[in-house]
């Protein structure tokens, strides 16, 4: 019976104030939105950049000079490093086929090539991708390895994309989170502003409870009830968006580029509850905020 | 039923609300509350209603020492405290049924209970034909009997009356204090703050006269003055 009458008296102060509600509801629902969408993206990013920081390799060159043997050792030297996972032998006459591979069509190139210049050389794939520096100094001063003096260019590996991949996640995640913080702020203050309206527009009834005896908390659950409603809400306009944009949108960009994002990968059921939960929450913690400021037991 | 207790109130300290007031009320008394604008009649009701502490001093209601009530229980003290106001404090958009039957409702009476006391209690007003109107259809004094049937509908100890008359024709508030008689004749203490000189003279009861915060006179069968 209590439930019905907080329920009809929360319906009849939205439908009242509907500007200040809809005004809050529009608030939640771009703060959840881009909260849920963010998280969508965050996933699929992190999936992508995962893989893309798994395919960073070493690549070492050798010298001309260098004996066959001398090679070989190398090579059983950088397999036995706890660090490299995969190593591969590229010969002098692999890398020529790989040359001649790409130039396909323009095979005519080559002719003006005599004998076969290309260094050999081993690729070396890391089981971790932050250990891509420590690996690759290794080589840095190793007389086998064909750096050019007082440089280093012997040694080919990512280091650049490497970082950059990092601090693009990294500001990609600190951006983001400060967008979302900033927004339900928002939404946090929309909710408290339309609660003390309807608060306001219901201090007689209020006074009235007050003065017959209503308990507390019979006064205050009206008006949480409505700010956890509009919250809600909110949320669930938020999440039917959500769920036509990772459909129309999200699905046709993975399509178009399936190097880089992944299907499948996104927990979009944990998403939606994340987005009602923080829905309802963000409805709870503006109408407290309302409570406690303004409205006097 | 009342006791104040050397009571002093303060507002700021410049601004004396009550001034070392002694009052003892009897259960079933009725007393008039009497003085200007500003002598500190509202003072002494929104104490009784612990709408905020006394400077100073004890107030003591039904035997329950109000300082020392803890505030979830303040709820249950006014709902043994009826009022009835100046300006009616009706709601305005519901019927005269549902005014009265919002005082039961929101102390979480049962929706049967709510059924059978609200009918009842606008008959004894005399409001019986008027159940399903709202308050603006109703004169001033009609309006002033719901106000009194929502006070009196728990039964409460103690009914509070701020200038229930103050916007009343004389023949109309005529009407008002019979019903204010009648209820302190079942046995509820009634306490009526008023301007109205006629009325007090008229009724020739306890008589309590404040001015400037201080009870300047307080009388049995008093006169307004």
């Amino acid at each position: 019976m209590q439930a019905r009458f907080f329920f009809s008296e929360a319906i009849s102060s939205l439908v009242k104030n509907w500007v200040m509600s809809v005004a809050a509801i529009v608030t939640v629902l771009v703060s959840m939105f881009i909260l849920g969408l963010g998280t969508i993206l965050f996933f699929n990013f992190q999936n992508a950049f995962s893989d893309l920081r798994n395919s960073l390799r070493v690549e070492v060159f050798m010298k001309n000079t260098a004996s066959p043997e001398k090679i070989q050792e190398l090579g059983q030297e950088i397999e036995a490093m706890p660090e490299v996972r995969d190593v591969e032998f590229i010969s002098k006459e692999d890398a020529l086929n790989k040359l001649r591979e790409s130039l396909e069509g323009h095979e005519d190139l080559l002719e003006a090539i005599s004998g076969n210049p290309l260094p050999p050389s081993y690729v070396i794939t890391l089981r971790d991708p932050d250990s891509i520096d420590l690996v690759a100094t290794r080589f840095f001063d190793n007389p086998l390895v064909d750096n050019s003096p007082g440089t280093h260019d012997g040694v080919k590996y990512a280091k650049e994309t490497s970082e950059k991949v990092l601090s693009v996640t990294t500001y990609f995640f600190i951006g983001g989170t400060g967008f979302v913080v900033l927004l339900i702020l928002a939404s946090i203050l929309l909710i408290s502003n339309t609660i003390r309206l309807s608060i306001f527009a219901r201090r007689r009834e209020v006074e009235i409870m007050r003065l017959v005896g209503a308990t507390n908390w019979f006064i205050r659950w009206p008006f949480i009830m409505e700010g956890v409603m509009t919250g809600m809400a909110g949320a669930a306009a938020a999440v039917a968006l959500i769920l036509l944009a990772n459909n129309f949108l999200i699905e046709s960009v993975v399509s178009k580029m399936p190097f880089f994002f992944k299907t499948g990968t996104v927990p979009l059921f944990w998403i939606v509850l994340i987005v009602i939960l923080g829905g309802t929450l963000l409805g709870s913690g503006g109408s407290g905020l309302a409570l406690r400021r303004f409205l006097k037991i | 039923m009342i006791i104040f207790d050397h009571v002093s109130k303060m507002y700021d300290p410049n601004i004396m609300g009550l001034e070392d007031v002694n009052v003892h009320i009897e259960r079933g008394e009725f007393a008039f509350l009497v003085g200007h604008s500003g002598s500190g009649k509202s003072t002494f009701i929104r104490l009784l209603l612990k709408e905020f502490e006394p400077t100073e001093g004890t107030i003591t209601v039904a035997g329950r020492n109000l300082q020392r009530m803890r505030r979830g229980t303040v709820p249950y003290h006014r709902r043994n405290i009826g009022c009835v106001f100046q300006d009616f404090k009706l709601l305005s958009n519901k019927t005269v049924a549902d005014n009265v039957a919002y005082a039961l409702r929101v102390t979480g009476q049962p929706e049967r209970t709510i059924r059978r006391k609200v009918p009842e209690i606008l008959q004894l007003v005399g409001l019986g034909e008027k159940m399903y109107n709202i308050p603006d259809e109703l004169s001033a004094g009609e309006q002033q009997r719901v106000s009194v049937a929502r006070a009196f509908v728990n039964h409460p100890s103690l009914l509070i009356a701020d200038e229930p008359t103050g916007n009343l024709d004389p023949d109309t508030s005529v009407g008002i204090m019979q019903l204010l008689y009648r209820i302190n004749r079942t046995g509820t203490t009634v306490v009526m703050a008023t301007h109205d000189r006629e009325m007090v003279d008229k009724m020739r009861k306890r008589v309590i006269a404040l001015e400037n915060g201080k009870v300047i006179r307080d009388e049995d069968k008093g006169l307004y003055r």
